[in-house]
């Protein structure tokens, strides 16, 4: 939603951060999500969506951003594809080392399943 | 529009369908999830070996005489409140004190315990019931990633809305889903103990609550609270309307001029303070610690409707508690909640001050949930074993 000719950079439009206090946000979401959270970057890239969409506006912020959601993109690649292979493969491609890994198993063993 | 400066002082009816919305979404979601949880997860109600502060004076077990049921039930209610109110005062002290990065790392400590830990503990119970084949790899990056992302939600003053609002929402469903595990006649009992000690913490002038408050608009600052803020309401011309009904009380202009506004909210968007969280503790962990949660609603910083987590929580374990025995329950207890919660709406436009939004409700809730337990089912049954209705 455009107001007034301004463009905000956040999703939440004037509620959100200006565009200085975006750079630092977006700039820190990004280097702590190199700490294996892609969930961060995502979050990153959902938060500054208008920047994605105005590809001209917002230099500073849209270079942190796009990098964010490279990082996600690979990251969730790599993880989907361990975790079907994992699921659709099941014991026939992995032998006994499946039933030891899944989580249920798991669960049970360290005694997680059960409350208090 | 010209007619917005002629209008007198813009009161919350004004845009107050939209605000309901705003508060009774969540509130639903909640409920339905919790109640969502209750039913896949089918936990036995008397099975439980549940401990916690809510049962450290008494465990219910099944072969008890309803008296005695009812005394052991008081007195865990007890045992309950008292812990709830030291915490609140220690909170009412800490604040007064000044110490807020001590509860602002307080509250980012307890979100991520609640999200790890029991949101670890509720998935895995997912996992187990549907046997879903996913690897312990995967699920401990996941878990990793949403508690460390819910832990900055929580913890940073800008951030998302709807993400906060999102993660806020996911924390009370999982402490609402813990506390339905206490014994039946505990539940019921501590819930009508805690919405007769909301009544007295936030309207008695000793109260911890209206300390708070109290200190919080002297101070011009939020609460320190895990309290859900409805999204602000944006009218006219997407110009945000403030209505920072506290400091209007103490600066006694009546401004009907948007430019006013405008600059105002100007100003608010710099020193908008931080939320600072409650804390909340951990239930399920043995070292018996009590329990605080903001109870209450008022007016947010920006005019926004707030509601405190901990009547989010207890609205669930009401539902939730109601789903243990039958859908019919719940449809009652929901219809309840929400008229309850609608009167204590419309009482803080007229009161405009925080106001307790756990009594109407939870009285409301309570009194339903046993007469459509005891009327109620009987009748339906019986019409419908003999097929006249339903």
């Amino acid at each position: 939603m455009i107001s007034s000719g301004q463009v905000w950079p956040t999703i939440d439009g004037p509620l959100g951060l200006t565009e200085e206090a975006s750079v630092d946000y977006a700039r820190r979401f990004y280097k702590f999500g190199f700490a294996l959270l892609p969930w961060l970057w995502a979050v990153n890239c959902f938060y500054f969506w208008p920047v994605l969409r105005h590809s001209r506006a917002f230099p500073q912020i849209r270079n942190y951003v796009v990098r964010s959601a490279i990082g996600f993109s690979v990251f969730t690649a790599l993880l989907s594809a361990w975790a079907l292979t994992f699921s659709i493969g099941g014991e026939e491609l992995f032998g006994p080392v499946w039933d030891k890994l899944v989580m249920y198993n798991v669960a049970d063993r360290l005694g997680l399943a059960g409350l208090a | 529009m010209d007619r917005n400066q002629q209008r007198p002082r813009s009161s919350i009816l004004d845009s107050l369908g939209e605000e309901l919305i705003g508060i009774l979404t969540p509130v639903s979601i909640c409920m339905f999830t919790v109640v969502l949880l209750v039913c896949l997860l089918n936990s036995d109600p008397s099975s439980s070996s549940f401990s916690s502060i809510a049962t450290a004076a008494y465990s219910e077990t099944d072969s008890d005489s309803p008296w005695d049921k009812l005394l052991g039930a008081f007195l865990n209610s007890l045992v309950f409140v008292a812990a709830i109110t030291v915490a609140t005062f220690l909170l009412v002290l800490l604040f007064y004190l000044r110490c807020v990065t001590f509860l602002k790392l307080y509250m980012g400590f307890s979100a991520l315990v609640v999200l790890a830990n029991l949101g670890g503990e509720i998935s895995i119970l997912l996992i187990d019931r549907f046997r879903f084949p996913i690897d312990s790899l995967t699920f401990s990056i996941l878990l990793f990633n949403f508690s460390v992302v819910g832990v900055f939600a929580v913890f940073m003053s800008r951030f998302s809305i709807l993400i906060t609002q999102g993660y806020l929402v996911v924390i009370g469903v999982l402490v609402a889903y813990f506390f339905t595990m206490l014994p039946e006649w505990t539940t019921w009992v501590l819930l009508v103990a805690l919405a007769l000690y909301d009544l007295a913490a936030v309207l008695l002038p000793v109260g911890p609550l209206r300390l708070l408050v109290e200190m919080a608009i002297s101070r011009d600052e939020d609460i320190p609270a895990l309290v859900y803020e409805a999204r602000p309401v944006i009218r006219d011309d997407s110009r945000l309307v403030q209505r920072r009904v506290w400091r209007e009380q103490r600066s006694n202009v009546n401004d009907d001029d948007v430019e006013n506004n405008v600059v105002r909210a100007e100003e608010e968007e710099e020193q908008r303070s931080e939320e600072i969280s409650v804390p909340l503790i951990d239930s399920s962990s043995s070292s018996s610690r009590p329990e605080t949660f903001l109870e209450g609603i008022g007016l947010g910083a920006s005019g926004a409707i707030k509601l405190g987590l901990g009547d989010f929580i207890f609205y669930s374990v009401l539902v939730g508690r109601a789903a243990m025995y039958d859908l019919m329950t719940v449809y009652a207890c929901y219809l309840a909640i929400i008229a309850g919660l609608g009167v204590t709406l419309m009482l803080l436009s007229v009161y405009q001050k925080a106001l307790p939004a756990l009594p109407v409700s939870i009285m409301l809730g309570v009194v339903f949930y046993f007469l459509a337990r005891l009327f109620l089912e009987v009748f339906v049954v019986q019409c419908s074993s003999n097929l006249v209705m339903f």
